[in-house]
């Protein structure tokens, strides 16, 4: 071979660029075609066999994607899993509240108190950090380790490739990106990985959409407070035997509305900020894989379980030590809750909250799960109910007790379903902020995915409030 | 007491006032001044890429043509071309104008930034045909050499706009093109629009209505003075003579003429139908070209539609027994050729 | 232009470990008390994650799509008493386009060089699958094909010839159904083999280009490998640099691609050639 010149690397490129004016068209093009000609001769001398006559992926697949059953089936097998995740959910849940709360607390505190404990570390012990640990794992538990193993079957399955395709022409015509449905499943399981998630959308600006609009994807940290609050205050609305039924049916309807929020979102950016058309979209269907389903209960379970406590202990631990303090250190005549529950009063009004709801939005920024827990503790106080302490829970190993304890707060149904729309839509988590910040690298961004979700929140909170009122004075 | 403070305050109002005016390098003034010169760069650049085109089309480059050009008066065209003349960007010759090397260079600079952002926007934005033209048109003064030159690498280096247009290299380096006007191309004979002239508007709209795009092969099929017909993908085409003289076209020497390629998208297969890729269209660039081509999209792929979505829209296609959705609007810009069904559900 | 070398002392052994850590721990890859690194590439959803659980006991997360994993995650195992660090790619179609998650993967079995790179590929779509078998194989030598999801074949009636495959691209290849863990120990052990570099491997090169690209990329390879004589891919190189691949040019440039030579003898020329060229 001939020796040649060695070339500079700025030679060597000024020869590339020549050569490929000399090539023409397009580089790309006649690689792909030859890499392809290679890889279907291989193939075809490789794989040999006849497919089976009858294919049953094809026979799902027109049945879940029927212009006619596509979308009522998926409608219904959400419900479904919502429903299996409520009537299943309740019993583990007070069988764990009767435990961790009725047994253990007072069992605990009795020890504390004769071992000559002094009464503000019993405070911030068990008061505070124990309760609040144990009401989190009470009430977020058992939905999760019902809801998971349920969601990663039909995950494994194949079906939410099939959502995304059902629902693309929507996302389309919103001006987004149809795997943005894939993002906003996994959002469903935590708002942090579905932003994340977002990075199968190649077009930055669909993917902004997708990442400003996650936070409407219901998370796990917030499942317990809706799927509770629809048990206690419109499954109780009815017959006994249709409650579990309708309060599947009030939790699908505020995750759909989280959907409809997305649409909208996406259409309102993308024709201001955001502005631009829909890319190209193509998304690859996988085949349905028959799920092994003893061993995805087992692993999401084992997963889950792992997780919620982690999240039960990093978080609620110090929340719970943080409200016993702010509800036993007084200024004045009034707590330093009371201060700032009065504070945020008039404001929650308006949108038919209350100073309590609000400010236990504002300590659960770190984890939504804790947010539950915060308002029972908070309303405690100011209810003025007394239980062995100032501050301390009374009585709440179980949903009746709950109930009672949030009708004494001042609650009514407009408060519930107000809260539940606020869960739906306030501010994310920071561990979510923080993950926005990090794929957008931009303050700008950030700033705009954390207070839009807010700002929706207040707005329809305050809608609705004023439109109840009316009506109501109207009745 | 009243005149003990005011004396002092409005002391340092004033040198506020001067401070914010004149700061060194972002004071106001220096902003105004700034933003008077950037519409006198702007001028002079178009007024260069004015001449850059008048010569290349052999036409007489005049301080009238650039006040026409431009929408200037007369005498704004005057002082604009006599710094032109300073800093010898062009030089007179007889009663035309005529570029330097520099004043070349600086044409092609500004001719490159337009072109890379128009490839930009096609390729990596939603933003559609008739809105990359004007885009590109300000963003041209804004681009420096060196962002023109990352962007060309971002974009891995095109070579031509969307339009069919070469991009001058980095060095002022620039393909020919040596293409006719459709107006006066040979009745029957194979053809390749290599250009779609964007300007004006109006026109230019016409042409993507008619979804025409560089890389297409036509024939003309009949020509007089008032229109020109043609096929292209098994559709005939009638446009006004000032219209199609807008399409710029090469001799394609193919056996196959325009007419033979059909006329069948992939769209248009209903589930259960099969069709074998003929090619894919100009129409479909950048990342959504190669990703299609990766996931087996080739000429001669067999590909089956299989079913449609609930919404009516993304079809899903067997393709090379992988199952791929493709919306409506991609599936049509991949032409088929119908195949024989094949009796397997 | 700017260019930094490394100096000299990590020349030499070719197939010693420790030559290789130096540039995955520029990628952030934590190669300290590890032998071997390898890298689990393919296409989306074909099992790599499944893979990666099955021999690193981990719990990287699995789903039925594809795009489920779009970051890298990184574990190991032990096998014949040598350590082994594996990397879980995001699933790509190819790595000739350039989006995010393409060039994760891209990036990583390029200029992180793995001891192994192991391509996980759907047997039931082997042609689409094998379109980015045959890049990475332009790429590096070392590689092992693990065919997986073969139950699936099964039940769709599909029989592959596997060893057959195997003599058509040069390189070992391992039959495997990950979910139950079939063949995995094989894989282990073809992993293992490979990684010692004991048996050299002649694979498959992309055969049916179009004339014009051939003599163009013959052409350029030449220059390439004279300037970079040990570089083992030359021929892609040339391919990328023909078809504009921003970050490979930069990698040229930059002088990155003499890292990626397994010997650092072509360093001093290196030098001298920039030296020679003005500033
Ligand atoms: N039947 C069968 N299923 C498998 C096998 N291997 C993996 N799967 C399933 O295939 C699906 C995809 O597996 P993953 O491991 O997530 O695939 P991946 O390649 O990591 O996918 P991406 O991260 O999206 O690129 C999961 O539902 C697995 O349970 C196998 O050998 N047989
Ligand atoms: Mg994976």
């Amino acid at each position: 071979m001939e020796k040649e010149k060695t070339l500079t690397p700025s030679e060597l490129l000024t020869m590339a660029e020549d050569l490929r004016w000399q090539i023409g068209g397009n580089i790309h093009e006649h690689l792909v075609e030859g890499i392809y000609t290679d890889a279907s001769r291989i193939a075809d001398r490789v794989v040999t066999g006849e497919r089976p006559k009858f294919d049953l992926d094809r026979a799902i697949d027109r049945l879940v994607t029927s212009r006619v059953w596509g979308i009522p089936i998926m409608i219904l097998l959400f419900t479904l899993v919502f429903w299996i995740t409520i009537s299943g959910a309740n019993i583990p849940s007070d069988f764990l509240a009767s435990i961790l709360i009725g047994k253990i607390y007072p069992a605990i505190k009795e020890i504390a108190f004769s071992i000559g404990t002094p009464w503000w570390l019993v405070g911030i012990l068990i008061d505070g950090m124990y309760l609040s640990t144990a009401w989190v794992i009470s009430v977020m538990l058992p939905p999760m380790a019902i809801f998971f193993p349920l969601f990663t079957l039909l995950e494994d399955f194949g079906y939410l490739p099939r959502v995304a395709f059902n629902l693309d022409n929507l996302f389309k015509k919103s001006g987004a990106h149809g795997k943005q449905a894939l993002s906003m499943m996994m959002g469903f399981g935590c708002n942090a990985a579905g932003v994340i998630a977002t990075r199968i959308i190649d077009s930055p600006r669909e993917r902004l959409i997708a990442i400003i609009t996650n936070n409407f994807a219901l998370c796990n940290g917030r499942w317990p407070t809706m799927i509770l609050l629809a048990v206690i205050f419109i499954g109780a609305l009815v017959p006994a035997h249709l409650a579990g039924m309708i309060s599947a049916l009030a939790v699908v309807s505020v995750t759909l509305l989280g959907v409809l929020i997305t649409f909208v979102m996406n259409w309102l950016l993308s024709r201001s900020i955001l502005r631009g058309e829909a890319s190209a979209f193509s998304l690859e269907l996988p085949p349905y894989r028959p799920p092994r389903i003893l061993q995805t209960i087992y692993t999401s379970l084992i997963d889950r379980t792992a997780y919620v406590l982690w999240r039960a202990v990093v978080f609620a631990m110090p929340a719970g030590a943080a409200i016993w303090l702010v509800a036993n250190l007084t200024i004045g005549d009034l707590s330093l809750a009371e201060h700032i529950i009065n504070l945020l009063n008039p404001v929650a009004v308006l949108i038919g909250l209350n100073g309590v709801i609000l400010f236990a939005y504002m300590l659960a920024i770190p984890a939504n799960e804790i947010v539950i827990p915060t308002v029972l503790m908070l309303t405690v106080l100011t209810a003025g109910v007394q239980g062995a302490g100032a501050g301390v829970l009374y009585e709440l190993d179980s949903q009746a007790g709950t109930f009672e304890l949030l009708t004494l707060g001042g609650w009514s149904l407009l408060t519930a379903v107000n809260t539940m729309l606020f869960t739906l839509a306030h501010n994310p988590c920071s561990t979510t902020i923080y993950t926005i910040y990090k794929e957008t690298g931009s303050v700008k961004w950030t700033a705009i995915a954390t207070l839009l979700p807010l700002g929706v929140g207040v707005g329809l909170t305050f809608g609705l409030t004023q439109v109840w009122r009316l009506v109501e004075a109207w009745l | 007491m009243v005149s003990v403070l005011t004396i002092p305050l409005i002391a340092i109002f004033v040198i506020v006032a001067i401070l914010l005016l004149f700061r060194p390098n972002s004071g106001l003034f220096l902003r105004w001044r700034n933003v008077r010169r950037k519409a006198k760069q702007i001028l002079l650049e178009d007024a260069l890429k004015h001449l850059f085109h008048k010569e290349n089309a052999n036409g007489e480059p005049s301080i009238q043509s650039v006040s026409k050009a431009l929408q200037l008066s007369e005498d704004k065209a005057l002082l604009l071309v006599s710094i032109i003349l300073d800093e010898d960007l062009a030089v007179w010759e007889g009663n035309k104008l005529r570029l330097t090397a520099s004043g070349r260079l600086a044409a092609l600079k500004t001719l490159r930034a337009h072109r890379l952002w128009e490839r930009y926007l096609a390729d990596k934005t939603g933003f559609s045909e008739d809105e990359w033209h004007a885009r590109a048109d300000r963003a041209e003064h804004i681009l420096s050499a060196s962002d023109a030159d990352a962007l060309s690498a971002q974009l891995s280096h095109p070579t031509y706009d969307p339009h069919g247009d070469p991009i001058p290299s980095a060095s002022g380096e620039m393909a020919k093109l040596h293409a006719i006007p459709l107006t006066t191309a040979d009745i029957h004979q194979s053809f390749e629009i290599v250009h779609l002239e964007d300007e004006p508007p109006a026109i230019y709209a016409q042409l993507v209505a008619a979804e025409l795009y560089p890389g297409m092969k036509l024939e003309i099929s009949e020509r007089t003075q008032q229109q020109v017909r043609f096929w292209t993908n098994g559709d005939e085409h009638h446009l006004p003579t000032h219209v199609a003289g807008n399409i710029y076209v090469l001799p394609f020497p193919d056996k196959r003429t325009a007419r033979d390629i059909p006329k069948l998208r992939l769209a248009d297969l209903k589930p259960g139908q099969r069709g074998k890729v003929v090619a894919l269209s100009p129409a479909c660039r950048g990342l959504e070209r190669r990703r299609m081509m990766d996931l087996g999209i080739l000429p001669g792929t067999v590909i089956r539609a299989e079913f449609v979505s609930a919404g009516g829209d993304p079809v899903a296609y067997r393709i090379r027994e992988a199952l791929i959705a493709l919306r409506q609007e991609q599936a049509r810009l991949i032409t088929i050729q119908p195949l024989e069904e094949k009796n397997d559900s | 232009m700017t260019a930094e070398f490394k100096p000299a002392s990590t020349a030499a052994c070719e197939t010693c470990p420790v030559h290789q850590s130096a540039y995955l721990m520029k990628l952030g890859v934590d190669m300290q008390n590890w032998d071997y690194a390898v890298a689990l590439a393919g296409n989306p959803n074909t099992g790599k994650s499944t893979i990666f659980n099955a021999l690193t006991g981990l719990k990287q997360h699995t789903g039925n799509w594809p795009g489920k994993t779009v970051t890298r995650a990184e574990g190991g195992f032990e096998h014949a008493g040598l350590n082994f660090k594996v990397v879980d790619l995001p699933g790509t179609y190819s790595l000739l386009s350039t989006t995010v998650d393409e060039e994760i993967a891209r990036d990583f079995i390029l200029f992180g060089q793995p001891d192994v790179t192991v391509v996980v590929v759907d047997v039931t779509r082997l042609e689409r699958n094998l379109n980015l078998v045959l890049q990475i194989l332009e790429i590096t030598d070392r590689a092992v094909i693990c065919l997986n999801l073969m139950d699936e074949a099964a039940r769709h009636g599909l029989k592959i010839a596997h060893r057959s495959l195997a003599r058509d691209l040069g390189v070992p290849v391992v039959p495997t159904t990950a979910r139950s863990g079939e063949g995995l120990d094989h894989l282990v052990r073809t992993i293992g083999e490979v990684a010692s570099g004991k048996i050299k491997y002649s694979p498959h090169r992309i055969q049916n280009l179009s004339p014009a690209l051939t003599s163009a990329l013959d052409r350029l390879s030449v220059h390439i490998e004279n300037l970079y004589p040990a570089l083992p891919n030359a021929r892609w190189v040339a391919m990328r640099l023909l078809d504009g691949d921003e970050r490979i040019t930069q990698a040229l440039e930059q002088g990155e691609l003499g890292h990626l030579s397994p010997a650092a003898t072509n360093e001093p020329q290196a030098i001298q050639n920039l030296e020679s060229q003005p500033a």
